[in-house]
């Protein structure tokens, strides 16, 4: 618990800097990851943080620091190279696009764990901390990382927001984009760029390896929150700083653990989260909303069989038992009773005893299932000249759908029917 | 087959475009007046969409040039307007109606800047001229196909151009909505916009477009509706008896052979 008090007190200088870079470096790729994502270049963000590895260890070899700067230069050289090999391929050969990224990948990453091994095998004492680019390590931010990494995060914001509307309409409409003149090329250039600087600067805090996760995820997880673009893209930072922030609490307490992984860990349960309970578009959400449709048809049946067991004598409040609903219609004896109980809970239905007896409003609600399926018949059989014996099944479906303003459109196109095809008159509030 | 015309709002000259080296358009020339509204009909894969593509530098040409109000096209961008096919995006974009609309100021704006509050009233303006005032802030994965055409279409109209490329705008549009837009296509070319669009429903030629261009992958006629939508044209459009042509086509991509001599370019695919 005090390390947690140490921590978020922020009184170490080292802390603060580690916070405030992780911070930055995982919400900026969040952020650039939104348009990756909406681009449906995801898998392409994947191949440009395995391809800058070989870059990071270039860049090393050749001014012998781990200067940051050098270090993000060779990056994005390779990271380029990547996507330009990735283009070449799928141009001029029959790979298709997803081979090309699998192929590029594994190439760039192989030779950067190559040069990765020859470094540390070179006995050079200023190449220990070089292996925290595989897994990230952001307790090893230092104020220097932190000038370099933050002017760069800065700039990814900004370019972001400048060009916010040109990146969503490319997401959007690419060919209508090109039709009204926009430089499609240009703004598509940048945001590529931006990828490799966001990868760049990402694989600080999570690395190489995982560093699809932290461009991808959080925009992912947003999607499931909003159908706004600014708000997901909102969302996406605030989901990327978190995780970030996690990551460098628990770099602080136990050094020896990875960073990388257990951003990733904190941003996957967000994306879970997202996914099974988000409103709408969640899972878990989706599961209601089918079973109370299945409620409600369940409802409807029963109100409609118990209209129609009157229908000939007109006293539609006749007590009627569980049995002769089932002969009827066929319903489980289990399911019938979870229904008539609920039925009798909402004030459809009243009980007597064994007996049950449709209200006022039971009534009414299972004279307008009876009244849609009817007109949904006859417009079948007189608007799509389906045969009569083959419109029911439809209408079964149909009868529990239909909006009042469709039946109103329905009734007003049928012109206030009075029997539907099979002679069954069609009943009227 | 066609007709001179002085000051051409459309002029393509010798166009061919290729797909993996087999020619979809081949030698198209023709002259578009301006003020008209024009069909452009044929059988499925003859080359409709990639003529109208082809127009708007959206593909690569094999050979031949386009001019738009006797300029190169790059020089009037801000006067030509596009409707892409509905199927051509996808629909579950987090957007608004509204936010779609307002793309078709993005060309007038330039980069960088933000709509302005004149740009959000031609935006409102233009969907009230499509009737759908009511939906403006509604997501756009949560419209109708004709909803969607409509949006594209006010969309298209806020871009104020004057000449209009539409790839079948009334697909998944019903019969009402269809008379709407016509009429409002007329509104606009009696305002001397010309209107070009990508037609299937040969019923409704003749009372739909001034001008008609019968395609397929070679021009068979182009000209004012009256005179060219005529019996034989159709039967040559859709009589099937360019198989030759085709037959040439696959060859050239078999045989890995230039569209023209001299000019052997890596094959694209598009």
């Amino acid at each position: 618990m005090n390390s947690l008090l140490d921590f978020f007190s922020f009184a170490d200088p080292n802390i603060r800097f580690v916070v405030i870079g992780s911070v930055l470096l995982t919400a900026s790729s969040a952020i650039v990851g939104t348009f990756t994502f909406l681009h449906k270049k995801s898998l392409v963000g994947d191949a440009i943080a395995h391809a800058v590895l070989p870059g990071i260890c270039l860049g090393f070899i050749l001014s012998g620091t781990k200067n940051p700067a050098y270090l993000i230069a060779g990056a994005f050289v390779t990271g380029w190279i990547s996507l330009i090999g990735v283009e070449y391929i799928t141009r001029h050969t029959r790979i298709k696009e997803d081979t090309a990224i699998g192929l590029v990948l594994s190439v760039f990453f192989g030779i950067g764990i190559l040069m990765l091994t020859v470094i540390q095998k070179s006995g050079n004492a200023s190449q220990s901390g070089l292996d925290h680019f595989l897994f990230g390590k952001a307790a090893a931010l230092v104020g220097q990382d932190l000038l370099v990494f933050g002017t760069v995060a800065v700039l990814l914001l900004l370019a972001v927001f400048l060009l916010f509307k040109e990146f969503s309409l490319l997401a959007f409409d690419k060919d209508y984009a090109k039709a009204i003149g926009l430089p499609v090329r240009g703004i598509e250039l940048t945001l590529t760029s931006l990828i490799v600087l966001a990868v760049v600067i990402g694989i600080q805090a999570v690395g190489v390896v995982l560093m699809a996760a932290i461009l991808i995820t959080p925009a992912a997880a947003a999607r499931f929150w909003t159908n706004k673009i600014n708000i997901m893209i909102l969302l996406a930072s605030v989901f990327g700083a978190f995780s970030g922030l996690s990551g460098a609490y628990i770099s602080y307490i136990a050094p020896a653990m990875p960073t990388g992984p257990w951003i990733v860990i904190v941003i996957s349960t967000i994306a879970f989260i997202s996914f099974f309970f988000a409103p709408k578009r969640g899972v878990v959400n989706r599961l209601l909303r089918q079973r109370n449709i299945r409620r409600t048809i369940n409802d409807e049946n029963v109100l409609k069989t118990l209209y129609q067991l009157s229908e000939e004598s007109r006293n539609f409040f006749i007590q009627r038992s569980a049995e002769e609903i089932i002969r009827r219609r066929r319903f489980s004896l289990e399911t019938l009773t979870k229904v008539l109980n609920r039925l009798k809970r909402q004030g459809y239905l009243e009980q007597t005893g064994k007996h049950w007896s449709l209200t006022e409003e039971g009534k009414n609600r299972g004279q307008r299932v009876v009244r849609i399926h009817r007109l949904w018949e006859l417009y079948l059989t007189t608007h799509l000249n389906i045969a009569p014996d083959h419109v029911h099944d439809d209408a079964d479906t149909i009868e529990h759908l239909l909006t009042p303003e469709l039946e109103a459109e329905l009734e007003k196109l049928l012109n206030y029917p009075k029997v539907d095809p099979h002679k069954s008159e069609i009943p009227y509030a | 087959m066609t007709e001179d015309i002085i000051t051409p709002a459309l002029e393509v000259h010798d166009l061919t475009v290729a797909f993996d080296r087999k020619p979809v358009l081949w030698n198209i020339d023709l002259k578009l007046p301006e003020g008209k509204l024009v069909g452009i009909i044929g059988p499925n894969g003859a080359g409709k969409s990639t003529l109208i593509k082809a127009v708007m530098g959206l593909l690569p040409l094999s050979s031949g040039y386009v001019k738009l109000f006797d300029q190169p096209i790059d020089d009037v961008r801000k006067r030509i307007s596009y409707v892409p096919q509905r199927e051509s995006v996808d629909w579950d974009f987090p957007a608004s109606v509204l936010d779609v609309v307002l793309m078709g100021r993005y060309g007038k704006l330039g980069l960088f800047r933000r709509p302005r509050k004149a740009d959000y009233d031609v935006a409102l303006d233009c969907l009230k001229k499509v009737g759908m005032e009511g939906y403006i802030n509604r997501q756009i994965s949560q419209l109708s196909g004709g909803q969607q055409q409509r949006t594209f279409l006010a969309r298209a109209l806020a871009q104020q151009a004057d000449i209009y490329f539409m790839d079948e705008p009334f697909a998944g549009v019903d019969a009402a909505t269809e008379k709407a837009i016509i009429s409002l296509l007329r509104t606009m070319t009696e305002a001397k916009k010309t209107v070009i669009v990508v037609h299937h429903d040969l019923q409704s030629v003749t009372q739909y477009f001034d001008w008609v261009l019968m395609l397929n992958t070679r021009l068979i006629a182009c000209g004012p509706t009256a005179t060219t939508f005529t019996q034989q044209n159709l039967q040559e459009t859709y009589g099937g008896k360019l198989t030759l042509l085709s037959d040439v086509g696959d060859l050239i991509r078999r045989e890995h052979f230039p569209n023209r001599e001299g000019v052997i370019k890596q094959p694209k695919t598009i």
